[in-house]
């Protein structure tokens, strides 16, 4: 039985790209080893954010007085690890049993085992031989093992919800969201932890201006970074240069390494991770590449974006991949980014212009008491298209799709401002910041 | 009352013009009639008057820019004006407005429908936005709009390959950038020093466009054949003088004419126009003969109406009128359009044989080169010849070769022998 697409890996990347290719007829088997919805259900985005979520409540409540809430004694308030993590396992749960009824209602065959790619048209799964006309390989990364530290004292991501309780003084090792979103999550359950960056810069990829936000922030709220590639653990503490860390779990949130498949048929690796053209073909040109495994994007979204790519492809459907990729962080409060930050623009030799607004003087904002963040458009200045966009407020990881959706269509900052925003919402600094930069805005001087 | 004219199409499936010269000034009043511009199109270069009586509110488009038919070329204030007449009005006003409400230049004026446009300023700067959403409207993204304004890009002329077919940004670049892809093709490129690139000109881009079309559509066949016409010459001769002090100049071209529609009404098949669409062929029976002429611009293809019904002397004094204007570009649409025939006269430059392109959908066209002495044998005597070289072309989907041949000596008889013009 040929089938014609076979997908290794059913994270954002494969599970979504099999439901499409279901929907479009393909003929198509996809195969995971352990999860259904990959790291991304099981224990990355969704369960983290239902841990969050759980976090901010308990951080929240805290300063209920202020809203009027009486009652709440402080020293009863308790936030409970194992019930917190067994809701965030109850909405794992359904979302996973969602993806397995919705490919087996586009007639998408599941197989569980270690794939392993003898050629361009065959693969192997617990002794069953599968061939398809084409595969893709969706299978993810995962943060890099912390060298030189015993894995006991090590918690790794995957391993979470095996935890009975709560660390009490973690470190996390690491960068980028992950770490940062870690970090939040123990600053706002108010735990002593500490954060060593590897390397000097606590969010590649953002704009600076995001990141010193980011680290005024943190900084404020006593939450300890430390900046260091090189490090040394000696029971429970780590010494960083003169500095001593003390611990009593470390937190992997290393910058990621793809997860590859067994192979037979090798494809094309460039620094660790498979090489794909444009097209996500890899130096195998039926067997496509999509989402972390190539090192476009770690972020879900991506993943996702370039597997519908390569159905379309596969469906004859030509058309450039070109997506503007956003990224979120669930800190709090969110930062999301769109599009182009400013050093990247200054390297192009791009004429453009920053306009911002402040969500100080944004009405729904202060109402909610989140009134901590921004919002910044930077666009060309002969046409006013918008390059990028970037949100620092509570809900910032929604809002940066209104962003997403006019920049997918080259809207200028004329749309923007044009666009009546319902009042009071903080998104109405988008179209403030569209105000600001025609020079009028409204609720600024 | 707001009134938005919008460019007419002046000639038949006119697309587009450049505006070469504003006479009104925005705040301006105009009377009806009154020219607002010179325009030059892919046929003339003419003045645009105005419909209505009013005061210039606005002025599309700078000079030198292009304008499409249809589009809008000025917004003027008038008093009094019903709301029927709104640009924005539901209700289309396609008004026919005759040559005698205007100071006659251009003849019968279609004045566009009143919302069939989009006001091409204004797209992408917020204080000039426009709220009207005509119908029709390309599907183009924001920055795609206001770079095409930028870069004088017609939006609706090119293609998208976004989604739904909208136009990016990346279309309009590709766009802008076509005619220095098209030198690239051919080798030469805008860094070398020894090439000068200009842009084309109305004319030359629709001759560019019909002879492509002409040569794409028409089965061409070209004949070869030569007359004696050393009678003819005598006789030009005789008369040549007697014009001239009537200041008319008398060519060989009249009689060329006179024998071409003599034969064309012997052979009505060569007069005609095919029809694939209805599978029928139209037969003519007017003579309207266009004459190429070479102009310091291009090619212009004047007509001559009813040639059957002029004499000499007329059509003498209509082809030196009709050249000295096609010179100086003041021929008229109505002079351009309605040809049945069409004569090439290369000789006059020096040329001899040629492979004429038809003038489509007519059949054919004749070519003629120059006269040049030559000996031919006359009853078994070699003697000089006064040789006139022929080719026509013809197009094959509606004659063949017999019929072509034998039209060609009918019209040679005729040349050959001046006075039978007269004599039937």
């Amino acid at each position: 039985m040929k089938y014609d697409l076979a997908i290794i890996g059913a994270g954002p990347g494969g599970y979504v790209s099999a439901i499409r290719a279901g929907q479009v007829g393909l003929k198509t088997i996809i195969i995971d080893k352990q999860y259904v919805g990959g790291m991304c259900l099981n224990w990355g985005c969704i369960p983290t954010k239902a841990l969050l979520e759980s976090a901010k409540l308990y951080s929240r409540i805290k300063t209920a007085e202020e809203f009027g809430i009486m009652g709440i004694d402080p020293k009863t308030l308790r936030y409970d690890w194992v019930t917190a993590k067994t809701r965030a396992q109850t909405v794992v749960g359904r979302l996973t049993k969602g993806i397995e009824y919705l490919w087996k209602k586009n007639n998408v065959e599941f197989v569980k085992g270690e794939a392993k790619i003898l050629s361009a048209h065959e693969i192997e799964v617990s002794d069953r031989l599968i061939q398809a006309e084409n595969i893709m390989i969706a299978t993810g990364s995962k943060p890099q093992a912390l060298e030189g530290v015993d894995s006991k004292l090590v918690i790794e991501l995957e391993r979470l919800f095996d935890l009975d309780a709560l660390p009490k003084k973690p470190l996390i090792i690491g960068k980028g969201p992950v770490a940062l979103e870690t970090l939040e999550y123990y600053r706002l359950l108010g735990i002593p932890a500490t954060l060593l960056v590897k390397g000097d810069n606590l969010l590649p990829g953002l704009d600076p201006y995001i990141v010193n936000f980011m680290k005024k922030k943190l900084k404020k709220a006593k939450m300890p970074v430390h900046y260091s590639e090189e490090f040394t653990i000696e029971g429970s503490e780590c010494k960083v240069g003169d500095k001593v860390i003390k611990f009593d779990k470390i937190i992997n949130a290393n910058w990621r390494t793809a997860i590859l498949p067994e192979m037979n048929s090798k494809v094309e690796l460039e620094n660790g991770y498979v090489k794909v053209d444009k097209e996500f073909r890899t130096s195998i040109p039926n067997i496509f590449a999509v989402g972390d495994v190539n090192g476009e994007s770690y972020m879900a979204h991506a993943a996702s974006a370039q597997g519908l790519a390569v159905i379309n492809r596969l469906k004859g459907i030509e058309e450039d991949y070109d997506k503007i990729i956003p990224i979120n962080i669930y800190s709090v409060p969110e930062i999301a980014q769109i599009g182009l930050t400013e050093p990247e623009l200054v390297e192009q030799g791009a004429d453009f212009k920053i306009s911002e607004f402040s969500l100080n003087a944004n009405g729904k904002a202060l109402a909610a008491g989140t009134a901590e963040g921004f919002v910044r458009i930077l666009s060309e200045k002969k046409y006013g298209e918008v390059l990028g966009v970037q949100i620092v407020a509570s809900d910032a990881t929604d809002m940066i799709s209104e962003a997403g959706a006019l920049m997918q269509m080259e809207g200028t900052v004329y749309e923007l401002a044009n666009t009546v925003h319902a009042h009071p919402t903080i998104s109405e600094a988008l179209m403030e910041a569209g105000f600001d930069w025609l020079g009028k805005p409204i609720h600024k001087v | 009352m707001r009134y938005v004219f919008n460019f007419p199409d002046i000639g038949e499936g006119l697309e587009e013009g450049r505006i070469i010269e504003w006479y009104v000034k925005k705040g301006q009043a105009v009377k009806m009639g009154d020219a607002l511009v010179k325009m030059e199109t892919d046929k003339v270069v003419t003045d645009i008057p105005s419909p209505k009586e009013g005061v210039i509110v606005t002025l599309f488009g700078n000079e030198g820019e292009i304008v499409n038919v249809g589009g809008p070329l000025t917004e003027l204030e008038i008093e009094g004006e019903g709301e029927a007449h709104a640009p924005n009005s539901e209700e289309p006003t396609n008004e026919s407005v005759d040559e005698d409400g205007f100071a006659g230049v251009v003849g019968t004026i279609e004045v566009a429908k009143g919302n069939s446009f989009l006001p091409s300023t204004g797209e992408g700067f917020e204080e000039e936005i426009k709220t009207e959403k005509p119908k029709g409207r390309t599907l183009a993204t924001p920055v795609a709009r206001a770079m095409a304004k930028d870069l004088g890009v017609d939006i609706n002329k090119v293609k998208g390959t976004g989604p739904a077919q909208r136009v990016t940004k990346k279309d309009i670049q590709a766009y802008a950038s076509k005619p220095a892809t098209s030198v690239r093709t051919n080798v030469v490129t805008s860094d070398v020093p020894d090439v000068e690139i200009t842009p084309i000109t109305q004319i030359r881009k629709a001759i560019a466009r019909n002879m492509a079309k002409s040569k794409n559509t028409a089965a061409h066949m070209t004949i070869f054949d030569e007359v004696e016409i050393t009678t003819l010459i005598d006789i030009r001769k005789k008369y040549k003088a007697k014009f001239a002090e009537d200041g008319v100049k008398l060519t060989y071209m009249p009689f060329i004419l006179k024998a071409l529609v003599q034969s064309l009404k012997k052979h009505p098949m060569m007069n005609s126009e095919l029809d694939l669409d209805n599978s029928q062929i139209i037969k003519k029976n007017f003579y309207n003969i266009g004459i190429a002429m070479d102009t310091e611009d291009g090619l212009v293809v004047p007509v001559i109406k009813s040639v059957d019904q002029k004499s000499i002397k007329a059509i003498a004094m209509e082809l030196a009128d009709l050249a000295e204007r096609a010179r100086d570009r003041k021929l008229s649409i109505d002079e351009m359009r309605g040809g049945t025939f069409t004569l090439t006269n290369y000789g006059s430059v020096g040329g001899w044989f040629g492979v004429p392109v038809i003038n489509h959908p007519q059949v054919g066209i004749l070519g003629v080169g120059r006269i040049t002495k030559r000996p031919i044998v006359v009853d078994d005597e070699i003697v000089i010849g006064q040789m006139l070289p022929l080719s026509l072309s013809v197009d094959h989907r509606i004659v063949d070769g017999g019929e072509t041949t034998r039209f060609i000596r009918e019209f040679i008889g005729y040349i050959n022998d001046p006075i039978s013009l007269i004599m039937e």
